[in-house]
């Protein structure tokens, strides 16, 4: 049988990884690994990523790499970008990292068109603190800190991120959500996302609907039940704002 | 509403479980929190059990939140609380100076892991510091360091009573070994104990009408010219200086004639204090100096007992010099010699110290 | 308990896999115990400590082996936590939930105060869902006292009859084991069992 390659940007000495069985997070990288390989800039490219399941990622590809603080990738990739422009400066992080405690970071740099790139793990919950509430927690959802169920009344409804970035941004800028059930697909979006920096265009921004079954205590078919039909209709894929030419 | 601790009773649970209990028992009204390891299950069992017993709890989006809506719940008149460790400890001084310059009876537990930075999700000593002194103000807080899980619960509920009392931001001083570790220990209803249950007032909403039965209230933090700054942090100082001898508290174990005093906090202590009896059956005069509250800090106490011919000082934590640096400012002028180990993230058994002791006389 | 029944497997010289799946509180897991469990000759389904560095926040993680599980021969422990989703942790061992051979059975110490009370415990146990059998482990850990050991099995099984399940057994440690001929401990059987758990602290 034969087996697709890893992407050469992966790192091969820590692989196998350590993303649990089931884990959305693995697809994603292997989006973004081929990717890079295909635009051919392993060797500008810098890689950060948050605390939290991200954080596993931190040696993951054979690209410079740095881990930051939970919710502190966006400006950390902000300063390396500005810094040096000729980088291509790729942030990863969770639903907690970028929509709560980095929600800051993540407004007011959509808000500046920063010119980096930022892809968002949307598993609605706080995976590996042990699966409290996200904002993207779906209502009714069970969390370690919401244990009777996600009350909107209480918490407010879940976060749509790629929908707020995208009416807060600048020309130029590329946001896109995508999920792991439609790999090429999602593998696309991120494509553009990082051709949109080569470009110099302005701020690019990819959530990606992602699994945990670990935290979700669900089987196969319940995990892709969850993503596809109660993710899925909750949370539309697609792009909402590119500077390239709509492709159906 | 039933309480939720009716009586005594012997229970096993870990340190985070405690907390919630100690909390409820104290009668907090509301928890707002952010996870971070090794104290997340102080929310899942706040979450879980404050329902029961109409308490309420809220998620913020970060530590800063966490901090600042404790202090608006205060200001309203409720008892609020938060925990945290590390990096959100570290957010959370800004709201803590607030709450310092604000006189608000803030309750934080904090559950010390290594640091700096995300260090690790485990253990240190080394929030020390920033759990004293941390923000841009004096350090007008009161912080106790538990070592048993009967203190964390005992020193909760007093954290609440003596913030309200007080008025300064207070703090209870675990790790994430307490966190984590399961003991026994007792739960019980404080007002059967008959311990003194501060009631809380508000600082704002008042009953009356403004400007016919009162005047409103306005509350501010910053002050416009030096020497009215000067004058309220002088009146800090004093009112901080006042209630210290009340609120100062240290253990001591044979200390009388010690000649080699060993000085901890918290869970190491519990391994000094093991050393220190195997080393008296060794016929070694060693002590064990411990203080429990860390601000006020109590030098006093200390001062006294260096003098009683104390050779040596033996300053041993989980951290690189924090509680050294501490204590040093508290006994400046003493002549004891001080020696140190210094463990930073470490745990530290009472192996360790023996054989520190040992090699200190030898 | 986990580990103890995994042992007492062993000496029947059966194959024992043990497997954690305690993800919400994974402090107390078998990463520590790992190297002297498997000394003992227990096939041990868990990151080891030192696979775990660098893992950051290092919370809730499943190996790979550990989906599998019901796959091997022998017999298979698995240590399920808690959580806000009970027993559905089994969902991630494929076959286990529907697994026929497998017992669940629920580990109950009285002196949890969520778990302290008859009421408490039918609670507890009708949110797991699918439980077969209640274990009494009442303890104070080393202030335990065979007469608290005792009275906990009286909840238990008060509990046990309202939800219609079986006690399989009361653990004693083996410091108590003395005391046993005199204690009130039947009809439900004892098992005597040693304390692994302090050393598996982080």
């Amino acid at each position: 049988m034969i087996q697709p390659d890893m992407p050469r940007t992966w790192y091969a000495p820590t692989k196998p990884h350590k993303f649990c069985p089931g884990c959305g997070h693995p697809l994603i990288l292997k989006a973004l690994g081929e990717a890079i390989d295909e635009l051919g800039i392993q060797n500008r490219t810098v890689y950060g990523c948050d605390i939290g399941c991200s954080l596993l990622s931190w040696n993951f590809f054979a690209l410079d790499s740095t881990q930051t603080h939970h919710g502190r990738t966006t400006p950390v990739m902000v300063g390396m970008k500005r810094a040096r422009p000729e980088l291509i400066c790729v942030g990863y992080m969770g639903d907690g990292g970028g929509y709560s405690i980095g929600s800051q970071h993540l407004v007011n740099s959509a808000i500046r068109n920063e010119k980096i790139t930022l892809i968002l793990a949307n598993n609605t919950n706080y995976a590996m603190t042990g699966g409290q509430l996200a904002p993207t927690t779906l209502p009714g959802q069970k969390t370690e800190t919401t244990p009777f169920g996600r009350d909107p009344e209480l918490t407010g409804h879940p976060t749509m991120g790629p929908e707020m970035i995208s009416s807060i941004t600048g020309e130029g800028a590329y946001v896109a959500r995508g999920t792991v059930a439609k790999y090429r697909q999602l593998k696309g979006f991120i494509k553009k996302a990082l051709q949109n920096q080569i470009e110099g265009n302005g701020f690019s921004f990819v959530e990606a609907l992602s699994t945990c079954p670990t935290n979700w205590r669900t089987n196969a078919k319940q995990t892709w039940n969850w993503l596809e039909d109660k993710m899925g209709a909750f949370y539309p894929v697609g792009e909402l704002k590119s500077p390239f030419r709509k492709e159906g | 509403m039933d309480k939720p601790v009716t009586g005594t009773k012997k229970v096993f649970m870990t340190g985070n479980e405690t907390v919630a209990w100690a909390a409820l028992a104290a009668g907090a009204d509301i928890m707002f929190g952010y996870p971070i390891t090794p104290q997340n299950e102080i929310m899942h069992y706040w979450t879980r059990l404050g329902t029961k017993y109409g308490r309420d709890f809220l998620q913020t989006e970060d530590e800063i939140s966490a901090g600042f809506t404790v202090c608006g719940a205060i200001i309203a008149g409720k008892k609020a609380f938060t925990a945290t460790a590390g990096p959100g400890n570290t957010l959370m001084q800004e709201p803590f100076s607030m709450a310092e310059a604000m006189r608000l009876p803030t309750v934080a537990i904090i559950q010390q892991r290594g640091g700096p930075s995300s260090g690790t999700v485990i253990y240190s000593q080394q929030e020390v510091t920033l759990t004293t002194y941390g923000g841009n103000g004096e350090g007008h807080r009161i912080v106790y360091s538990t070592a048993t899980h009967q203190e964390i619960y005992d020193y909760t509920i007093k954290a609440f009573n003596n913030a309200w009392k007080y008025r300064f931001p207070t703090f209870v001083l675990g790790d994430g070994y307490q966190a984590k570790m399961r003991e026994p220990l007792e739960i019980y209803d404080p007002e059967a104990r008959n311990i003194e249950m501060v009631i809380p007032s508000p600082l704002v909403g008042l009953p009356g009408r403004i400007g016919i039965e009162r005047e409103p209230q306005h509350l501010c933090n910053i002050y416009s010219l030096e020497d009215e700054l000067y004058e309220v942090v002088l009146q800090l100082q004093a009112e901080y200086d006042r209630m210290a001898p009340e609120l100062e508290e240290y253990q001591c174990r044979e200390c009388d004639d010690a000649e080699i005093l060993v000085v901890s906090h918290g869970v190491v202590s519990r391994s000094a204090d093991d050393a220190v009896r195997f080393l008296r059956a060794q016929g070694i005069k060693a002590g064990a100096f411990r203080p429990i509250t860390l601000r006020p800090f109590p030098g006093r106490a200390l001062r006294e007992i260096l003098q009683t011919g104390v050779k040596k000082m033996l300053i041993v934590e989980s951290a690189y010099g924090q509680l050294a640096r501490l204590l040093q400012q508290e006994i400046y002028g003493e002549n004891v010699p001080v020696e140190t180990l210094l463990m930073p993230g470490v745990g530290i058994i009472d192996a360790d110290i023996i054989s520190k002791v040992k090699s200190l006389i030898h | 308990m986990a580990v103890n029944r995994a042992l007492e497997l062993l000496r029947s010289s059966k194959k024992v896999t043990l497997v954690d799946l305690d993800f919400v509180e994974p402090f107390y897991t078998l990463r520590g115990l790992k190297p002297f469990l498997q000394e003992q000759g227990l096939t041990v389904i868990a990151w080891g400590r030192e696979d775990s560095f660098g893992l950051g926040e290092t919370g809730s993680l499943v190996t790979p082996p550990a989906r599998w599980a019901m796959w091997r021969s022998g017999d298979i422990i698995l240590d399920v936590g808690y959580g806000a989703h009970g027993a559905a942790s089994l969902n991630l061992v494929e076959g286990a939930l529907e697994s026929e051979e497998l017992k669940v059975w629920a580990v109950i110490n009285t002196a949890r105060p969520m778990t302290s009370t008859v009421g408490d415990i039918v609670d507890y146990v009708q949110g797991l869902q699918r439980v077969d059998g209640l274990i009494n482990n009442s303890h104070l850990g080393d202030l335990t006292t065979i007469e608290f050991v005792a009275e906990g099995l009286l909840i238990v099984r008060k509990a046990a009859k309202i939800l219609n399940l079986p006690v399989i057994y009361t653990a004693v440690e083996k410091r108590l084991e003395p005391e046993l001929p005199v204690a009130d401990l039947g009809p439900s059987p004892v098992k005597v069992i040693s304390r692994y758990m302090p050393a598996a602290r982080w």
